[in-house]
């Protein structure tokens, strides 16, 4: 066996060690998530914030389709197709911060309350603020990829930071498809 | 072998984009028009599987170590 096939076998090892990581650390953190969503329905019961329905529509599809042009990545990457996968991270960066702005730039901006505003405030700004710090962090965790991917240093064969920047995008967009209808939907004003 | 795999993952996840813009425009619908709390509730849990199956790739957690597919 040559020296890039042991190589390449202790990859593949290590690979599955670091799925099994990366999952346990989704599942700590829906723990947080899955508690702030608890809250929201133990505080609120039957009623909703008062949010603005069409700006709540339109991030929530931002998140959906970000996460679209990150699945795209990860495959251009395992394709070797490194030029697609550079323009489909910059979309879901571009896509990330667009969330951002819509959230923190418009919604904390439009919405009749604020944190110190009773359960309704502290409950939509706990909510949203967390959230939105994973997206942030994600948009962080994107930046090092496509500089890395930029250098050249992935490969279809080892592109684990790929994988696992993707997946964290991923679980994002999972949280969100829970608070969106928990915060937006769900309830009478 | 490999470049026709990434194909499908690309149409694949092309399809699962398709269902889950459908299954949000449902869920909006039902939310304006004050539906039962439990339709929004299956659709949340069936736009989530469709993520962690499709682009989450969950099952890779289950499998033997292999590569990136």
């Amino acid at each position: 066996m040559s020296t890039s096939s042991s190589s390449l076998t202790a990859y593949r090892q290590r690979l599955g060690i670091n799925r099994l990581g990366l999952w346990l650390f989704f599942l700590s953190d829906a723990f947080v998530f899955g508690a702030f969503l608890f809250t929201r329905f133990y505080l609120l019961d039957g009623k909703r914030p008062h949010l603005e329905q069409s700006l709540g529509l339109v991030v929530t599809s931002v998140l959906l389709i970000s996460s679209f042009f990150m699945n795209r990545a990860e495959a251009q990457m395992s394709k070797g197709d490194r030029k697609g996968f550079l323009t489909s991270t910059v979309i879901t960066m571009l896509l990330g911060i667009a969330f951002l702005v819509g959230v923190v730039g418009f919604e904390w901006r439009l919405a009749p309350f604020g944190p110190a505003d009773g359960p309704e405030g502290a409950v939509f700004y706990m909510m949203t603020g967390m959230h939105a710090f994973h997206v942030f962090s994600g948009v962080v965790f994107l930046f090092i990829i496509l500089r890395n991917g930029i250098k050249g240093r992935y490969t279809p064969e080892r592109h684990w930071a790929v994988e696992a920047a993707a997946n964290y995008w991923h679980f994002v967009d999972v949280v969100w498809i829970f608070y969106y209808p928990a915060l937006y939907l769900i309830g009478v004003v | 072998m490999q470049p026709k795999k990434s194909i499908s993952e690309l149409r694949r996840g092309v399809y699962v984009f398709a269902a889950l813009a459908a299954l949000t425009a449902l869920e909006y619908w039902l939310g304006i028009s004050q539906a039962e709390a439990i339709f929004l509730w299956v659709i949340a849990v069936l736009k989530a599987a469709l993520v962690a199956v499709y682009f989450m790739h969950i099952s890779r957690l289950f499998g033997a170590p292999g590569d990136h597919e």
